[in-house]
């Protein structure tokens, strides 16, 4: 990581993509760099803290670097900065674009300063997600210019000359890239870092309509939305001779692939791996919008068929079919005769005695790609086998596996061994079946999203994005009108909290809504890789700061709130009936205990744990296994032979909840 | 009968509205409870037999059993069940309404709560599970004092899962527990009494087992809601009682014996008979069948109560409280006798009618369920 200062001009290094936009980054010479943690976009704002303090500012650059409280207050903090005349930087995730979407519709329009550029990480098959959005259509909505990189070097010199592009034209630029991108490693061969010569001063002076002098602000909308339209006619011209667009293949290629991102490495393996290259071309589009139009319409014009490789969204695929219906290719009376492998010559509309044949467009629109989850190999060789009438069931030599046949035990994902949240989701879930008026909890963002996986007794019968959980209850709150008596519970985290979840719970306060909302306060942003929050005493680097507390914003807000400790299940328990009996108003309870990986947790130890086999009564009726069938903590484990349950020494972490919820009290717990 | 698990409990009785809160299969284990008046499911057994559904008498009495267990006798076709003897009787001399305190009032001859006492003094039983109220809200207490017990006297007429204490005692370790309870209460009881499950180490911690004569029990929350149309305060109600036929209606007294505006309310039997629960209707015991005394009204007096004394126990609890003073007792009349037996068989008749339309006369009640795995979230069954 220390290479990303330390290394030189010229010298190569293997880095994951995220450290490469990092190194992009300093190479172009940002002072502030703000975000909200959001894989796969987190490891950049935590390179970049790391980086600090800064102990030899002659020779390395100094960086404020902040993990904002949401991402539309991020943009916000990276937007002050260019407006005052310096680079910099906002990083998150697809999600997080759409928190921040006013704020960046407005910036696209009023235009910023110094060169500002916007990372924005997606999630293809929603492997670290609930959703998998798709960024690139804010390019066209927002009408700022957009690049993919397609590889680790791209990642670093596309960001890298994004800084330039956005100084250039005024606008924010959004860099797009995607999980396999930024997670996985490449070569990349670094450039010269540059610590900048800049003194923050916001102008404002000017004349209204000087983008270097005057206020900033999107009035008058009509005429600074004509010169954002003709900023991005600029970005198309520069973008026609960029080598991020790069061509490879025959001059006139039987199919034509037209991909972005990492897709290109998918689409050049398959190629290979099929020795397809004297038949397929690939142009791979960095700069994707807006489109070089004769770059695209030049490759167009020496082909019969078009595949479309990229994810997730036929983006890129609608574009150029918008493009193809406007040139002069389908006015000389060459049509387009889209889907299913219809290519045949002649295909078209009736024209003068026209020579071109059509050309046939393969996508997702086509169903060759499927329309949703992430790209791979295999979905373009199914692709090609059609479009190229290749012999059916290649798959590359790759040994077809028999992994239906193995007896492999289904695993579900689950809470780490000492997780308060696995605690937590016990109690509610208890309390509300004891109830039983089929009270429901509104789920939310972080680890315990987890609440609706059986490792969290299901316990989540909602699930949307930050702050939506409380959102949700504030409504159900006030169906008492119309019949609803069911108890409604929201949870969301501390970090959730600051984020979105504040103005639900002023809502629901104002408006006497009927919920209970139940913070689990497990002190830091955990599912994204433990980063801080405002409720914590640290910034980002590491420096103290004031902190927020959680009870007193609750209590000030006029909500009656408690705070207990989640792995004491009783008063837990008891506080929660408390909650739930009360028919009116909001009702806070916090759940406070640290993370099981934090840093004042971890290889800590409060009990040494052990299952007495005498009493424990196993899968007998009057138990059957409530600890390893049900509270399923993975230091728990099933004794096949003696039918008992047994403690794992390694996993267990002695955190002692499982001793209160065994009915035999077999679980012994000694005290360290 | 087949004794099945938690999912056909759940599906064939506790789905279907066939409950009567007994409470017999709640807190033996962490899955089914009791809690706050009903019966409560959490998480998930996917046991194939199992207590729970061994103690519940709405999924089948094997009768035969119960009578050999508690009787060592077979089964018989008497619809007042196994006794030894049948009387008249009333609280002793040794208390009376008057020496009463402040406490709850009787009900008819106040047997039931003399018994109790009894069995504490002579050392029968060493605590007791009554069920109490606060007003008209039925409240289940563990006893060890006379004066606890009188705080329990009168008769309930909402179900509560009082068995579920019972539950919790026995597996805390109690032993010579005494129980008053409802007909469904004591079949309960009896159920879980044989050992169902075949446990090694299984010890019955019964002391003494005192059944009431019951007819129907009312829905808690339809009651509540009832009374508050009618502007009655449910915590204000002191005393209820449903006088023998031909009354048309039960007597609600609002307002204790030392309360100036003491009155008393009608609520037309009709409108009660509206909030009973549904599985009332398929329960063929109106006098306690497998207990060892059973204790309802006597219908031509209402200050006495008609005594079944069914096992050599209870004969010796009786014969114990006579000696003392807590109880007199007087031989029943031949037409008492028929017209109990009468209305006893005309409950059973009404159940067992009721049973088959519902259902639970079928073989299939008896056989396992065959529930499909359901399928979780990242797709596992």
């Amino acid at each position: 990581m220390s290479v990303l200062i330390r290394g030189n001009p010229g010298d190569t290094h293997l880095m994951m993509g995220n450290e490469a936009i990092v190194r992009g980054a300093l190479e172009a010479g940002i002072s502030v760099a703000a975000g909200y943690p959001g894989t796969p976009s987190s490891e950049i704002i935590e390179t970049l803290a790391r980086l600090s303090p800064n102990t030899d500012p002659d020779n390395y650059p100094d960086i404020y670097t902040e993990w904002s409280v949401n991402e539309k207050v991020a943009l916000e903090v990276a937007a002050a900065a260019s407006f005052a005349g310096l680079r910099s930087l906002a990083v998150m995730k697809q999600p997080g674009v759409n928190v921040a979407a006013d704020f960046l519709m407005h910036l696209a329009l009023s235009g910023v300063r110094a060169g500002m550029v916007l990372i924005v990480a997606d999630d293809p098959g929603a492997l670290s997600s609930i959703n998998e959005g798709e960024t690139r259509l804010y390019a066209k909505l927002m009408e700022i210019p957009m690049l993919e990189p397609g590889n680790f070097q791209e990642a670093k010199d596309m960001t890298c000359w994004a800084f330039e592009l956005s100084e250039r034209l005024n606008m924010p630029v959004l860099v797009r890239t995607v999980t396999r991108l930024s997670h996985a490693s490449g070569s990349v061969t670094l450039g010269t870092l540059t610590i900048p010569d800049r003194r923050a001063f916001f102008r404002f002076d000017g004349e209204v309509l000087d983008p270097m002098e005057g206020p900033i602000m999107t009035p008058p909308v009509e005429i600074k939305h004509r010169s954002q339209l003709a900023k991005l006619d600029q970005a198309a011209e520069i973008f026609e001779g960029s080598i991020f667009n790069t061509y490879e293949g025959p001059e006139a290629p039987e199919l034509l692939i037209i991909t972005t991102s990492i897709c290109d490495l998918y689409s050049r393996e398959v190629v290979n791996l099929y020795d397809l290259g004297n038949r397929v071309g690939i142009l791979k589009l960095g700069t994707t919008w807006p489109l070089p139009s004769r770059t695209v319409l030049e490759r167009l014009k020496t082909t019969r068929k078009v595949l479309f490789i990229e994810e997730v969204q036929p983006f890129i695929e609608e574009a150029v079919k918008v493009l193809f219906a406007g040139s002069d290719m389908v006015g000389q009376g060459m049509a387009g005769s889209g889907e299913a492998g219809s290519g045949t010559p002649g295909s078209g509309t009736a024209g003068s005695g026209m020579a071109r044949p059509g050309i046939a467009f393969y996508g997702k629109l086509s169903r060759h790609i499927p329309m949703a989850g992430e790209m791979n190999p295999e979905r373009i060789t199914r692709a090609l086998e059609t479009i190229l009438d290749l012999a059916p069931g290649l798959n590359g030599g790759y040994p077809v596996g028999q992994a239906e046949t193995l007896p492999i035990p289904p695993r579900e994902i689950s809470f780490c061994p000492g997780c308060p949240h696995r605690a937590s989701f016990f109690s509610i879930n208890m309390v509300l079946a004891l109830d039983n008026r089929r009270g429901f909890t509104c789920g939310d963002i972080g680890c315990y999203s987890m609440g609706m996986l059986p490792g969290g007794f299901s316990t989540l019968k909602t699930l949307h994005s930050m702050g939506s959980g409380s959102g949700l209850a504030s409504g159900f709150g006030k169906l008492g009108r119309f019949g609803m008596n069911q108890p409604v519970v929201a949870v969301c985290g501390d970090s959730t909290f600051f984020h979105s979840a504040m103005p639900p719970l002023v809502n629901a306060i104002h408006n006497k809504s009927a919920f209970t909302l139940v913070i689990l306060d497990n002190s830091g942003t955990a599912m994204t890789g433990f980063q801080p929050h405002p409720g914590l005493p640290v910034d980002t680097i590491g420096n103290q700061v004031p902190s927020i507390d959680i009870e007193k914003v609750c209590r000030a807000m006029g909500a009656l709130t408690r705070t207990c400790d989640p792995f004491d299940l009783e008063t837990t328990q008891q506080y929660l009936l408390d909650c739930i009996n009360d028919p009116e108003g909001v009702k806070v309870l916090i759940l406070k205990q640290a993370c099981a990986l934090s840093p004042q947790k971890r290889h800590t130890r409060s009990f040494e744990v052990k299952v007495d086999k005498e009493l424990c009564i196993g899968d007998a009726c009057g138990c059957n296994r409530i600890c390893t069938r049900i509270f399923s903590c993975p230091g728990l484990i099933w004794d096949g032979e003696s039918l008992r349950a047994e403690i794992n020494e390694v996993l267990c972490v002695g955190c002692g909840v499982c001793a209160s919820i065994c009915p035999s009290n077999a679980i012994v717990l000694k005290e360290i | 009968m087949q004794i099945l698990g938690p999912a056909e409990l759940s599906n064939r009785i506790l789905a279907r509205d066939l409950c009567t809160l007994c409470g017999a299969c709640a807190d033996l284990c962490p899955y089914v409870k009791s809690h706050q008046g009903k019966i409560a499911r959490l998480f998930s057994c996917d046991k194939e037999t199992g207590r729970c559904h061994a103690a519940c008498p709405k999924t089948g009495v094997d009768q035969e059993k119960n009578s050999s267990s508690l009787f060592h006798k077979p089964l018989t076709e008497n619809p007042l069940g196994h006794y030894r003897s049948v009387h008249m009787a009333r609280m002793g001399s040794l208390i009376t309404r008057e020496k009463q305190g402040p406490g709850k009032e009787f009900q008819n001859g106040g047997s039931v709560s003399v018994l109790v006492i009894a069995a504490l003094q002579m050392g029968m039983i060493k605590s007791a599970i009554l069920t109490g109220s606060h007003g008209i809200i039925p409240d289940p207490r563990t006893v060890t004092t006379p004066e606890d017990v009188l705080e329990c006297a009168g008769s309930r007429y909402i179900a509560v899962p009082t068995m579920a204490m019972f539950n919790r005692a026995a597996s805390k370790g109690d032993e010579n527990i005494g129980v008053v309870g409802t007909p469904c209460q004591m079949a309960g009881l009896a159920n879980l009494r044989t050992n169902p499950l075949e446990f090694p180490d299984f010890k019955d911690p019964t002391g003494i087992a005192i059944g009431l004569f019951c007819t129907w029990a009312l829905d808690g929350d339809g009651f509540l809601i009832y009374l508050k149309g009618k502007e009655i305060d449910p915590a204000h109600i002191s005393f209820m009682d449903i006088p023998p036929p031909p009354a048309k209606a039960a007597i609600l007294t609002l307002g204790n014996r030392q309360d100036m505006t003491r009155r008393e309310v009608k609520i037309p039997l009709e409108d009660l008979r509206k909030l009973v629960l549904p599985g009332c209707a398929v329960c063929p015991d109106m006098t306690s069948l497998y207990c060892d005394i059973s204790v309802g009204a006597l219908e031509h007096d209402p200050g006495w109560n008609t005594l079944i004394v069914r096992t050599e126990k209870g004969e010796r609890l009786v014969d114990y409280a006579v000696e003392k003073g807590l109880l007199t007792t007087a031989p029943i009349s031949g037409e008492s006798m028929d017209g109990l037996a009468l209305a006893a068989q005309n409950k059973r008749e009404r159940a067992v009618s009721a049973q088959r339309s519902m259902g639970m006369l079928d073989p299939e009640f008896q056989k396992p369920l065959k529930p499909e795995p359901q399928k979780t979230i990242m797709g596992f069954r």
